[in-house]
């Protein structure tokens, strides 16, 4: 049975906690009713903020990815699938070695990152399952329902060739792919199970 | 106050603008029109710019110590002009560079080129 002394120890520090939150509720209620928080996509994150939340989405893809079974990767008829489906879908956003992101894809906040480096940032069944599930609040939007899982493949493969390509390789394996590959706006192929 | 800032990223983050608006003397256009203009064109998604927020990123290479460097793409000689020569177009530097030109106009470049120039570490 506590004394008499701790109780009120015990009843101060709820009250003063219970209080404390209340006040911080009302301030970020305030906050948020007033529209003070500017929103626009020209005031970055301020970078505590942004590291947090990256470091979050990089916890989360490691968990969700963990069990995901990668194929093998690498032949020369995905690769040039995967080059020419990178060059139709993420080098408007992510760009590529020499080649600039569009307008939409510069100006993004937070600004999609390089895919040059992916290989050492990610795994390739965490780059899967980015690109399948896509990462909320982002604007990375989830290829599952638009691309098949085999095409998805093709772009894994081909991002583990970026980091070595020069503009010129870039340029030749995205152009002679683009020709030769059946564009994405086709109807998907059925994934075999 | 100034060596505070600059030694420690986190503060420059936090304090961006301290001490940075103002370019350095000779240097034309606004460094804080430049600070936007850097991150509405990408520059940040590949080169680390203190005060611009963004991701540990080391394909470009930071641009914490631009206003110091005697040179750009390893041979131009450091100077405003050719700061924005090489931001709008990068290939007629060095064609075999894997940096794109990103669209950026002679304004925004210069304005881009003010805002580096203060850089130091």
């Amino acid at each position: 049975m506590p004394s008499n002394r701790q109780r009120l120890i015990l009843k101060t520090i709820a009250a003063t906690l219970a209080v404390t939150g209340l006040a911080g509720a009302a301030i970020g209620g305030i906050v948020l009713r007033a529209g003070w928080y500017d929103i626009t996509a020209i005031s970055s994150h301020w970078q505590p903020v942004y590291t947090l939340l990256e470091s979050g989405m990089h916890y989360s893809v490691r968990h969700y990815a963990r069990d995901v079974v990668v194929p093998t990767l690498g032949e020369a008829q995905q690769l040039q699938r995967g080059a020419a489906l990178y060059a139709a879908n993420c080098a408007q956003c992510h760009g590529g070695p020499g080649f600039a992101q569009s307008p939409i894809g510069q100006s993004m906040q937070p600004v999609p990152g390089p895919l040059i480096d992916a290989d050492k940032r990610w795994a390739p069944r965490e780059l899967y399952w980015i690109t399948r599930k896509g990462i909320k609040m982002s604007g990375m939007p989830a290829w599952e329902y638009h691309m098949s899982e085999a095409d998805t493949w093709a772009v894994v493969a081909f991002m583990q060739k970026l980091p070595a390509m020069s503009s010129r390789d870039y340029a030749a394996a995205t152009n002679t792919a683009t020709n030769t590959a059946t564009p994405v706006a086709a109807p998907m192929a059925e994934d075999a199970p | 106050m100034k060596r505070l800032c600059l030694s420690a990223p986190l503060l420059v983050a936090l304090l961006a603008g301290c001490g940075q608006t103002e370019a350095p003397a000779g240097v034309q256009g606004d460094p804080e029109r430049g600070r936007i203009a850097l991150a509405q064109h990408a520059c940040r998604a590949c080169h680390m710019i203190p005060g611009v927020t963004g991701s540990e990123v080391y394909v470009g290479r930071s641009l914490d110590d631009l206003g110091e460097r005697p040179y750009i793409a390893g041979k131009l000689p450091n100077t405003q002009a050719n700061l924005v020569r090489w931001i709008r177009a990068p290939q007629s530097v060095d064609p075999h560079t894997a940096m794109p030109a990103m669209g950026v106009s002679d304004r925004e470049a210069l304005d881009m080129s003010a805002y580096l120039l203060t850089l130091k570490k």
